[in-house]
């Protein structure tokens, strides 16, 4: 057998998979790997080696790409939320106000999952802080483990699909590159573009239809189990009526006003996504500032900053392991194999959607969403949006819902891995994944409708933003 | 010799750290100049090409600057099915190798690539295409190869580390 480029670049694809179950950081494990095909590449004749002089002009472009500004800006909204309690009292308020009710504390912790995930948008974060938080209070109070296990890391991946998802800002990145790519390769030489106020306002239906369907499920476990999931007993200590409405309001009031500044402003087409983040971050010290008073506050300043800082550069990395990556695979012809596999799939734009779709959701068993954001959309989309009725903002929702389930399927998904570090010792792994598979199944009924309904993630932006 | 190399590693990790926790502080100027950007825009109708462009810069000077400083904090992600439950000598072979044929060769062809294309913009002082924009951006390209070495820095920390603790 002769060594063909794209052999080469196949191999390169199971070498990167193979290397990561190692345990060395992705991103260098990326370009390593890459680095190493490409030599190989070159003193086999399949690719010429100066293909590379593009690496530093690529990683400029990374350096000055506004729309990615986004992502420092969100992070560090969230993680000043995350060091101000909001999570706590939220929690606590909420459950007194449905713990009475079977199924009560599960709704509860949906409902602050939401709010959560939509003022914050980074999901290791919200699972540490639920997990902490909301699992043993379940347990104290006689849920099934695997109920509230399952619960708790299901609501936290709603951070992945909710706007401002982190996800949904780099995805439409690189799906808006993509759009312009395949355009131009149609001879459309005034391509119309996709923003990521596009994405999060397509993510909106589709997300809240998740909740819904979670939601739907704890009350049906509620009704048709009742003893997995009890109703609170009364604490006579606690506030009620008068009492309870004040301090629920008080605990309301930051996320929902940081959620309606931020997403109200994109998605009434006042701001872009890195404005109204900017808005979002200084609303949060605000809000910090209001909650903590300035000596605390002064004292939580230093570590948010060096988490935002921390988890910003980890993404950035990635993301410039995954330029090598991409540099080299082109280099070796792998996007030509992959768009020609693409466009002479059986079933058409349909046959091909599912391919990429199943092929991401294998990989979200080795790789986290951001890598396969970086390392697999620039290769497929460009061919998937040449395909007839294959929407941008479509597509790129069912990818989001896609990785979304990918971080949650057992037995890899990190979700389950984030919750296991934190539970107390009384949940196993076992009740994880076993509680998790309802909520799997859930997405994967939601995805499924999504394929045939996608003006579910459609019609919103066009009526917002028209096109 | 191990007490050297140890020595060493120490200083290394002292200066990443010292560069991390200085240039950190630009995650709040992000935050405030790009707040001051819109403000501008949406109070005041004014829209200054310097200010947009110094928001770029501090952010491409933090995440570039601070990534050997995340690596050396373990803040990069890994895939830890095997490594969370490895024993402290596996995961430092993995460590070691990992610096030494992968870190450490792709941080090397970004410096080989990147110092002449460096070099081209500091022979012109290449300036923003904006007219009004900030003058700097050979400066702004200067970070890809100290990224490089920065990283490089910590890679050979990493390495000396796990090192140690494969011989003890």
């Amino acid at each position: 057998m002769t060594i063909t480029p794209e052999l080469l670049a196949a191999l390169m694809v199971v070498a990167v998979c193979v290397v990561l179950f190692a345990g060395y950081p992705v991103a260098l494990t990326l370009g390593g790997v890459s680095l190493a095909f490409a030599l190989i590449g070159h003193f086999t004749g399949a690719m010429n080696i100066a293909l590379l002089g593009a690496l530093p002009q690529r990683i400029f472009g990374v350096m000055t790409n506004e729309v990615l500004l986004a992502i420092p800006l969100f992070i560090f909204m969230g993680v000043m939320l995350e060091r101000s309690r909001v999570a706590e009292e939220l929690l606590e308020s909420m459950g007194r106000l449905f713990g009475a009710l079977p199924g009560g504390l599960g709704i509860a912790v949906l409902i602050v999952g939401v709010l959560l995930a939509a003022a914050k948008g980074v999901v290791g974060a919200t699972t540490v802080t639920m997990g902490l938080i909301v699992l043993p209070t379940m347990l104290r109070h006689g849920y099934d483990p695997r109920l509230a296990a399952g619960t708790v890391a299901a609501t936290a991946t709603l951070a992945q699909i909710f706007p401002p998802a982190t996800v949904l800002v780099l995805l439409g990145d690189q799906m808006s590159n993509a759009y312009q790519a395949a355009q131009l390769a149609q001879g459309n030489f005034a391509p119309r573009s996709v923003t990521v106020s596009d994405l999060f306002a397509g993510a909106i239906v589709p997300a809240f239809a998740l909740v819904a369907l979670y939601l739907a499920y704890i009350v049906a476990m509620a009704v048709l189990r009742p003893k997995s999931s009890p109703a609170l007993s009364a604490d006579p200590a606690a506030p009620r009526g008068l009492a309870l409405a004040r301090q629920l309001t008080a605990a309301l009031i930051a996320p929902v006003l940081l959620i309606l500044a931020v997403l109200g402003s994109i998605l009434g087409g006042i701001a872009t996504a890195t404005e109204a983040a900017s808005v979002g971050a200084v609303g949060a010290i605000l809000l910090a500032l209001i909650k903590l008073g300035r000596k605390e506050f002064a004292a939580v300043l230093a570590p948010v900053v060096a988490r935002t800082t921390q988890v910003a550069s980890m993404i950035f990395v990635i993301l410039i392991g995954a330029t090598l990556f991409s540099l080299v695979f082109r280099g070796l012809g792998g996007d030509d194999m992959v768009h020609r596999a693409l466009d002479d799939l059986p079933g058409g734009a349909a046959g091909a959607v599912i391919v990429v779709m199943l092929a991401m959701f294998l990989l979200g068993f080795v790789m986290d969403a951001f890598e396969i954001i970086f390392v697999v959309v620039p290769i497929v989309a460009p061919a998937l949006l040449k395909l007839p009725g294959v929407d941008p903002v479509w597509l790129a929702i069912m990818m989001a819902l896609n990785l979304q389930t990918s971080y949650m399927h057992p037995p890899l998904g990190p979700t389950l891995f984030f919750l296991r570090g934190v539970a107390p010792p009384e949940i196993t792994t076992r009740h994880i994944y076993v509680g998790i598979i309802p909520f799997v199944l859930i997405q994967l009924l939601a995805l499924l409708v999504l394929w045939f309904a996608p003006g579910l993630a459609t019609a919103l932006p066009h009526r917002l933003y028209g096109g | 010799m191990p007490r050297h190399l140890a020595t060493i590693a120490d200083s290394i990790d002292r200066l990443i750290a010292a560069v991390g926790r200085a240039v950190m502080w630009l995650a709040l100027a992000v935050v405030l100049l790009q707040f001051a950007v819109v403000g501008l825009r949406y109070a005041f109708g004014l829209g200054s090409i310097w200010l947009s462009e110094s928001v770029l810069y501090a952010h491409a000077a933090l995440f570039m600057l601070a990534a050997a400083w995340t690596l050396q904090a373990n803040g990069h992600v890994r895939v830890d099915v095997f490594y969370a439950d490895a024993s402290p000598r596996a995961k430092a072979l993995v460590d070691l190798l990992g610096a030494l044929l992968l870190l450490l060769p792709f941080m090397a062809v970004i410096a080989w690539f990147a110092l002449p294309y460096v070099a081209r913009s500091w022979a012109i002082l290449e300036r923003s295409r904006e007219a009004s924009g900030l003058p700097l951006v050979y400066l702004l390209k200067t970070l890809i190869p100290l990224f490089a070495l920065l990283m490089a820095l910590a890679g050979i920390a990493q390495a000396i580390r796990a090192a140690l603790v494969l011989r003890s």
